[in-house]
């Protein structure tokens, strides 16, 4: 009787600790980890602030297509060779030659001259029933006439628009910037009812096709 | 709408004088669609995914026979049979007078296929699937729908919204005739038709070319065809479901009595 209890005990326990990790380990708690990715990319480095010894290099450089269509998408290595073409391990300063760096580097390079991509592992993930257009959002952040709206998504205090592109990805993606690696968690929870939120707010249509195809 | 700058209506005139029966628009949509391969088998169970379906009639005795040819899509309803039968609100009609399917709230009852009298309502038998190198060549503004729900001719609603975000949120301009077809907006079919057989265009622009059609059609109603002066007419109008497609009656040039 007692062993029979026990047994029922932990299955209970069991099926509780699974819900309890796959409703928590999603957006917005964010619990699952960020992804492994080929090679170490910080975002500290390349997007983060001068001040805080990064390069201030704009979200829109690499991420090209985000101005202009739907997916933000990830850069070709040819953008990456841009700058790393010259900044390398043949000419590294001091101060950033580690040698992890150094090889992180040379993974790139090497990839460049092969003429292979970088297999990134994705982080965030737009279901495939969702049409998400970067391009109409960024605008409505970034042009425009002065004028004062109120977001419903993070802090949800009074935004000043149009804003600079980088702060304008921060609305949804958090501070990128400051991320060593780019987390799963994104600061808001970006479910329908996010969008819907906003949409309404700013008097956007909420029919069913304008988001979903 | 994305910014409610325009309003519009959608509408088709398919002129049956100039379809050949070609089946161009058939596969455009398969393409476009994501819509499964039909396979002989999906045929025969009578299962097959056609959004765009040719209907095809035998007029005459043999040997005096002529084949005739209707391209039958969702009509796009004002007043939809299928939309108040649908216990979940899956089917509802939008602002832009698109009769949308909502795939994630579709459960497959089925009663929308069983109420729609055209008979452009698909449901999903199987799940779909294509050969493994074909995957890649998916439309990635077009979800894959999964087996069990229902499916219809959406307008290509993918290529209007394309539009409006490009001619009316970017460029302040409205999308007519020319800009639809300009930057290839219009629905799949439409663009593949080799005859011009399929015409799209907005209710609500003034000079639409198909708007005189509808105005004509409008101004006659029920069985009073006979004075219109357009060669317009819905199908099956004595139902009153005001689709948002007209068909162009032919014009044989060489009747049947004729013995040609």
């Amino acid at each position: 009787m007692a062993l029979a209890g026990l047994l029922v005990t932990a299955i209970v326990a069991f099926i509780v600790v699974v819900l309890f990790i796959s409703w928590f380990s999603n957006p917005p708690f964010g619990w699952g980890n960020a992804p492994d990715q080929p090679i170490a990319f910080p975002h500290t480095v390349h997007a983060g602030a001068v001040e805080d010894g990064g390069h201030a290099i704009q979200c829109e450089f690499c991420h090209r297509n985000a101005t202009t269509g739907a997916a933000a998408t990830v850069p070709a290595v040819e953008v990456c060779v841009i700058c790393h073409k010259q900044i390398n391990g043949a000419n590294a300063k001091a101060d950033v030659a580690e040698p992890e760096t150094l090889i992180n580097i040379q993974r790139v390079i090497d990839k460049h001259v092969d003429g292979r991509p970088i297999d990134w592992e994705r982080v965030h993930r737009l279901p495939d029933h969702v049409r998400f257009v970067h391009e109409a959002h960024l605008r409505f952040l970034t042009q425009g006439e002065e004028r004062e709206v109120t977001l419903p998504i993070g802090n949800q205090e009074a935004m000043q628009l149009p804003v600079p592109v980088q702060e304008a990805c921060t609305v949804c993606h958090g501070d990128v910037a400051l991320m060593e690696e780019v987390q799963p968690q994104q600061g808001q929870s970006l479910k329908m009812g996010t969008c819907l939120d906003c949409h309404k707010e700013n008097s956007v249509s909420t029919d069913c096709t304008v988001c979903h195809k | 709408m994305p910014n409610a700058q325009f309003e519009h209506k959608w509408g088709m005139v398919a002129d049956l004088d100039k379809c050949t029966g070609c089946q161009a628009c058939v596969i455009a949509c398969q393409a476009e669609n994501n819509i499964p391969i039909n396979t002989k088998d999906y045929f025969l169970q009578r299962r097959a995914y056609e959004w765009i379906r040719i209907e095809r009639y035998w007029e005459g005795e043999y040997p005096n026979v002529k084949a005739r040819f209707m391209p039958v899509l969702c009509q796009h309803c004002e007043n939809a049979p299928c939309e108040p039968v649908c216990p979940v609100f899956a089917t509802y009609h939008n602002e832009e007078g698109l009769n949308v399917q909502v795939y994630n709230r579709c459960v497959g009852t089925r009663y929308c296929i069983n109420n729609c009298p055209y008979q452009v309502r698909m449901f999903n038998f199987w799940h779909p699937n294509w050969p493994a190198r074909m995957e890649n060549q998916l439309n990635p503004d077009v979800t894959v729908r999964s087996r069990g729900i229902t499916e219809k001719c959406t307008f290509c609603v993918q290529r209007i919204r394309r539009g409006e975000l490009q001619v009316e949120a970017r460029d302040g301009n409205r999308l007519n005739d020319e800009t639809i077809s300009g930057g290839n907006y219009d629905p799949a079919c439409v663009q593949a038709c080799p005859t011009n057989a399929l015409m799209f265009g907005d209710l609500q622009d003034s000079n639409a070319a198909i708007k005189p059609y509808f105005d004509d059609v409008n101004a006659h109603p029920g069985h009073g065809e006979h004075d219109r002066e357009t060669r317009g007419y819905r199908l099956l109008e004595e139902m009153n479901t005001r689709p948002s497609v007209i068909y162009l009656k032919k014009i044989d040039k060489y009747p049947l009595e004729a013995g040609h």
